[in-house]
């Protein structure tokens, strides 16, 4: 069994992957050194995204449930490990899998009544929540209400217990380190017998039930673990920007559709597509956030409709995204797990 | 207190019947294409701004520039359903979504990259007006926005029923094969649909601009209240979403009186929530 296991994570880490993760690993002192922020921080917020699409596309892309209300996991991943850091003085090292947990428990709680409901009706009911939760966090003056919370900076030889440093660059290994968590916890998932089930609830939920798979059960295990990442993704935001408010960590905009992009624009068919469409989204919008918008403040919108433009071809031209692309083309092996059938 | 009720129950009668026409669009375009809109509130939003800076620019009353902003919006309704929705149409759901929420991400955010990202009121010579009857206060704003509405709903009722063009728009709406095989040409009702779709939002987005703040972002809220009122009244039913409107107009100026006025919108969401899991065909729908 767990030679079957090794066989598994050594077709994940395969050559293009191991070079990937460790030219992330080591731009992070290079760009210290060439004092590049701006490029440091566009590769944690790419991380960041793909921790978040990827976690999405388990339950979108794999299990067939779109969800545009991630930010409802996302927003209480991110309060919990403030809430704890401020409130109690818990280390964000603990905090963020505490936020992770508590996630992964509303997704359960939240998992009952929105699985009574199929595509388009659960797609628009994710968003509601997600609205909700963000309205309830605004009036909730435990959490800060509508100003949000801020953690103080600390001294130096506290940096490491409240992971606070100066600039980006420490940030992508915190990010690194919960990226390659996930890609390897995903990747058995869905390699496993469960992952077949999921993907069986996807082509065919009535039949997958005709055969015996009990669906609510796995689209229940999918909701937690989606959740449970982005719950996480939640906190590392928190340890880097260490301001939250409702408006941002539960926004529409920036968490929810921004998740759903990236996978959408890598292609939701495969296990690497969220990845790249992150990393191929996130650096367009943060470059024209960065050098256009901050700069000529009354253009504000333009790195959203720059988004919006990228979405609109690839789902006019590619709709099976940049993978279903290069995979067309021959440059990407054909996936061996089943596709669905358009 | 009594006072406060009824009063608020009237404000929100004349809000919702605006809310309404928003919605009815959005359930005109997901009755005939099947297609979600998620930029609807933002065909609205353009709605809203033509009507500003007719009346800034031109200083045309924005009562009177209602037929300019619809023919307006329902060309660019027609030139989107060309050029995208016609593509998306079989395409799986995700496709789909991607797609209008890319319109959503270009023309929301295109219009705030033009015209800034501020807040603008529009301030006709009648805005402050009032009527009083005893302890009822009506907005002279709001009343003819609700009576423009009523007209608008009476119009599009006359249009869809009465009409050669109405009917096979209905018939496409519920057998496309059927209506195709009958000598329809389905591609020709999308087109009109989308289009008829998004001007009756913007003719939304224009009687609200006479009373509410103009803000480039403001599609966002609308839309998710749009959608609250379809699945609310009836996935598909014009006219139940008429009907709710109305109603959640109410429910939400009531809730105002007893909640802080942020809840009040999520009062909403949760009804939608709760209607979506006990009664998913709406109160005013057939069923399925």
């Amino acid at each position: 069994m767990s030679k079957m296991k090794f066989s598994v994570l050594k077709s994940l880490y395969s050559p293009p992957m191991i070079v990937f993760l460790s030219l992330i690993f080591i731009s992070s002192p290079i760009l210290e050194f060439l004092n590049q922020p701006f490029i440091a921080n566009t590769i944690f917020m790419c991380l960041l995204y793909a921790i978040m699409a990827m976690a999405w596309n388990l339950l979108a892309g794999y299990t067939g449930y779109l969800s545009f209300g991630h930010a409802a996991f996302f927003g209480l991943g991110a309060y919990t490990t403030m809430i704890l850091m401020l409130y109690y003085d818990i280390t964000p090292w603990i905090g963020i899998w505490f936020g992770g947990l508590l996630t992964a428990l509303s997704a359960l709680a939240l998992g009952f009544p929105l699985f009574r409901l199929r595509s388009h009706w659960f797609a628009l009911a994710t968003i509601a929540v997600a609205e909700t939760f963000k309205l309830v966090f605004i009036v909730w003056p435990y959490v800060g209400a509508a100003y949000g919370l801020q953690s103080p900076i600390v001294a130096p030889e506290k940096s490491l217990w409240y992971i606070q440093y100066a600039g980006p660059f420490i940030y992508i290994y915190i990010a690194l380190i919960i990226f390659v968590i996930e890609l390897t916890i995903l990747y058995l998932i869905i390699t496993s017998k469960t992952g077949y089930y999921l993907m069986a609830i996807r082509e065919d939920e009535d039949v997958s039930k005709t055969i015996g798979i009990n669906t609510l059960k796995y689209k229940m295990f999918s909701l937690m673990v989606s959740a449970f990442f982005t719950g996480i993704a939640g906190g590392v935001y928190v340890i880097r920007f260490r301001f939250i408010d409702p408006f941002t960590v539960f926004n529409l905009i920036t968490i929810s559709i921004y998740t759903a992009v990236g996978g959408i624009i890598g292609g939701v068919y495969s296990f690497i597509g969220p990845i790249i469409g992150s990393f191929v989204f996130i650096p367009l919008t943060e470059y024209v956030r960065v050098f256009i918008v901050a700069r000529l403040p009354e253009y504000y919108g333009l790195h959203f409709f720059s988004v919006g433009i990228l979405l609109l071809v690839i789902s006019l031209l590619y709709p099976a995204g940049i993978t279903g692309y290069l995979e067309r083309k021959g440059y990407l092996k054909k996936r061996i797990l089943p596709v669905k059938v358009e | 207190m009594l006072e406060d009720v009824v009063n608020a129950s009237i404000n929100g009668i004349l809000l919702g019947s605006v809310y309404s026409l928003i919605a009815m669009g959005l359930a005109l375009i997901w009755g005939v294409m099947d297609v979600i809109n998620f930029a609807q509130g933002d065909y609205m939003m353009l709605g809203a701004f033509i009507t500003y800076f007719l009346f800034i620019g031109l200083g045309i009353d924005p009562l009177l520039s209602i037929p300019l902003t619809f023919v307006v919006v329902f060309l660019t309704g027609i030139l989107t359903q060309r050029f995208v929705i016609d593509r998306i149409l079989e395409a799986p759901l995700i496709s789909q979504i991607a797609a209008t929420f890319s319109i959503l991400l270009i023309i929301r955010f295109g219009a705030e990259a033009l015209i800034g990202p501020y807040t603008f009121r529009l301030v006709t010579g009648y805005a402050d007006y009032v009527i009083r009857l005893g302890f009822i206060i009506l907005h002279y704003t709001k009343l003819l926005a609700f009576i423009i509405s009523i007209l608008t709903v009476i119009s599009l009722y006359i249009f869809l029923t009465r009409t050669f063009l109405g009917t096979a728009i209905r018939a496409t709406s519920q057998n496309r094969i059927a209506a195709q095989l009958v000598g329809v040409n389905i591609g020709r009702m999308y087109k009109l649909a989308f289009g008829i779709g998004v001007g009756i939002s913007a003719i939304g987005g224009a009687l609200l601009s006479t009373f509410y703040p103009l803000h480039p972002e403001m599609g966002g809220f609308f839309c998710l209240l749009a959608f609250v009122i379809v699945v609310f009244g009836g996935f598909g039913s014009i006219f139940g979403a008429f009907f709710s409107g109305i109603i959640i107009g109410v429910v939400q100026m009531l809730s105002a009186l007893f909640v802080p006025p942020t809840l009040k919108d999520a009062i909403a969401f949760i009804i939608f929530i709760l209607v979506l899991l006990f009664r998913p065909t709406g109160i005013f729908g057939k069923g399925v």
